[in-house]
């Protein structure tokens, strides 16, 4: 255990994609709750996999992968917060929609694309030990922009989520702030990208929370107990991916998978047992 | 002499045709208490969203402490009122605490370079609902009266100048309403505060209040403190499918007309 350890420590590519997997894990974690407490599970399904379409215009028309999908992420996400009102659909159904059409666009986009360098399997299920300084730096701008975000609405995101009707009556910009929620989960779904793919990006999304919902007892402690399942979850995923030679992105949603059946098997039987 | 707390004049909302409120005046002075009756639909909760800011009337015009409503900023006239609205549910699965319920109330709450002490603001708020001992309580394990008196303190938490009140004694057994109105009365009575309570039982209210408007898209009646509301002004309400029932003070009250329970209704005591 200790070889393995002092292995994986040693190894260069691992040790460069160690800081970006935990900063990723740290925002995403931050934002699991929110998308949680806000029930926007589905939504960010429904991002990460639209947000295909925006890689594939990006492969078809030669532009930066990550800026392009994060512009059509943020749209996507945006375009979902204003679509139930203005056109009586949904949330669900118009997530539907459009996570069916951008990735089937996105699909078409790739397949025409004479590229042949594209590598479809790491933009599917992320492959953080490939990652490059100017994608770093990507990463970097997008984690400091949704701290930021966090630091100044996140009172206002919770008070919205306990009670939407209050908040509104109490002098918060409800429809503003939802805006810029939705805006800060299309950021973060690309920002797990690069982790865990478009495919698996939900797992990071919604994962962490999940385990912090089965033991949180307060606001903070199911922040706080996000970001360590994440934070462990990443690390140990990585760890293993590294010892077995598994896909990276795959064996954190796993690992995270893995903490949420304990904590829910020992809150079943603490449950049963009390 | 200081402006009234609130002046509406003229006050309209909805289509021409078919107006949800018509031609509504109503004054109001500091630490008034008044009552809103009606039936549903009546426009009581609008003419509550309308004070708050919530809703734009389509015409008339609204003072607020000799103010016009429309000059004050969002943020200027909740500093100076306290909204409790129509109980609705809220996220169950968010694990909040009883003070972090109340802290939404504040107006710096959502400012995190705000996070100044709120506890002397919370406890008291909290102390008025007699709620202090539960400021640690999960607000997910409380009764659905303790709620209810957990958004009212939410609601007092800024020692507001005028409180509106959307039918606050839902879910509070007999007792905790009475307590409840004598609280509102006391705050009226030592701070100057006004309310304007929406309300469906007229005898739980008429020994605590000042006045009572009698609403249903027009104010058929505002009865002041010791004032009988006419039986026409009931049916006017109500219908004539009514039962109206008068007890031994002369007062009068009504009910479904298949029921004959007496009730002491309708005597502003």
């Amino acid at each position: 255990m200790i070889d393995l350890l002092t292995q994986f420590w040693v190894s260069a590519v691992m040790r460069e994609a160690l800081i970006p997997a935990l900063l990723i894990a740290l925002v995403t974690a931050s934002m699991s709750v929110m998308v949680m407490a806000h029930r926007l599970s589905f939504l960010t399904v429904g991002v990460s996999h639209a947000s295909l379409a925006g890689l594939g215009f990006a492969v078809t028309l030669a532009l930066p992968l990550l800026p392009t999908a994060t512009i059509f992420a943020v749209l996507i996400a945006l375009l979902l917060a204003l679509m139930p009102k203005k056109k009586g659909i949904s949330e669900d159904a118009g997530t539907g929609m459009l996570f069916a059409g951008s990735m089937a666009l996105g699909i078409v986009l790739i397949s025409n694309a004479a590229s042949s360098e594209v590598d479809l399997f790491g933009l599917l299920f992320g492959n953080i030990l490939t990652i490059s300084s100017a994608e770093l730096n990507w990463l970097y701008l997008l984690s400091a922009l949704i701290l930021l975000a966090l630091f100044l609405a996140a009172r206002a995101w919770w008070s919205i989520a306990f009670d939407a009707v209050t908040a509104d009556a109490s002098g918060l910009p409800v429809s503003s702030l939802k805006l810029l929620l939705y805006g800060m989960v299309g950021l973060t779904v690309i920002l797990c990208v690069k982790l865990a793919g478009i495919v698996l990006t939900a797992g990071l999304m919604i994962l962490p929370a999940a385990c912090a919902w089965i033991w949180g007892r307060s606001l903070f402690s199911l922040w706080l107990l996000s970001v360590i399942f994440s934070l462990a979850g990443t690390l140990l995923g990585l760890i293993w991916s590294y010892a077995y030679e598994w896909p990276s992105g795959a064996t954190v949603v796993l690992t995270l998978c893995l903490f949420f059946m304990i904590s829910w098997c020992s809150n079943w039987l603490k449950c049963k047992l009390v | 002499m200081s402006a009234p707390v609130v002046q509406i004049s003229h006050l309209h909302f909805g289509p021409a045709s078919k107006p949800v409120l018509d031609n509504i005046n109503l004054e109001l002075e500091a630490g008034h208490f008044l009552g809103i009756v009606g039936p549903n639909g009546a426009g009581k909760s609008t003419l509550l969203n309308i004070l708050a800011g919530l809703t734009q009337p389509s015409g008339g015009h609204i003072d607020l402490f000799g103010k016009c409503l429309t000059r004050f900023s969002r943020h200027a006239l909740l500093k100076q009122i306290g909204f409790l609205n129509q109980l609705h549910d809220h996220e169950p699965r968010l694990p909040m605490r009883v003070r972090d319920v109340v802290a939404m109330g504040l107006s710096n709450y959502t400012m995190p370079w705000q996070f100044g002490d709120h506890d002397g603001a919370l406890m008291s708020a909290l102390q008025l609902v007699d709620m202090q001992n539960l400021a640690e309580a999960d607000f997910r394990m409380l009764s659905g009266g303790q709620r209810q008196r957990t958004r009212l303190a939410r609601a007092l938490v800024r020692q507001p100048r005028l409180l509106l009140l959307d039918e606050p004694s839902a879910a509070l057994d007999s007792v905790r309403q009475e307590k409840l109105f004598q609280l509102l009365r006391r705050l009226c009575d030592e701070t100057g505060m006004s309310v304007i309570m929406v309300e469906h039982d007229i005898a739980a209210i008429s020994s605590h209040v000042d006045s009572v408007a009698c609403l249903n898209g027009q104010i058929h009646h505002h009865a002041m403190k010791g004032e009988d509301i006419p039986e026409d002004i009931w049916r006017a309400m109500y219908g004539d499918h009514i039962h109206i029932m008068a007890h031994d003070a002369g007062c009068i009250g009504c009910g479904p007309s298949d029921v004959h329970k007496p009730h002491d209704h309708g005597h502003v005591s």
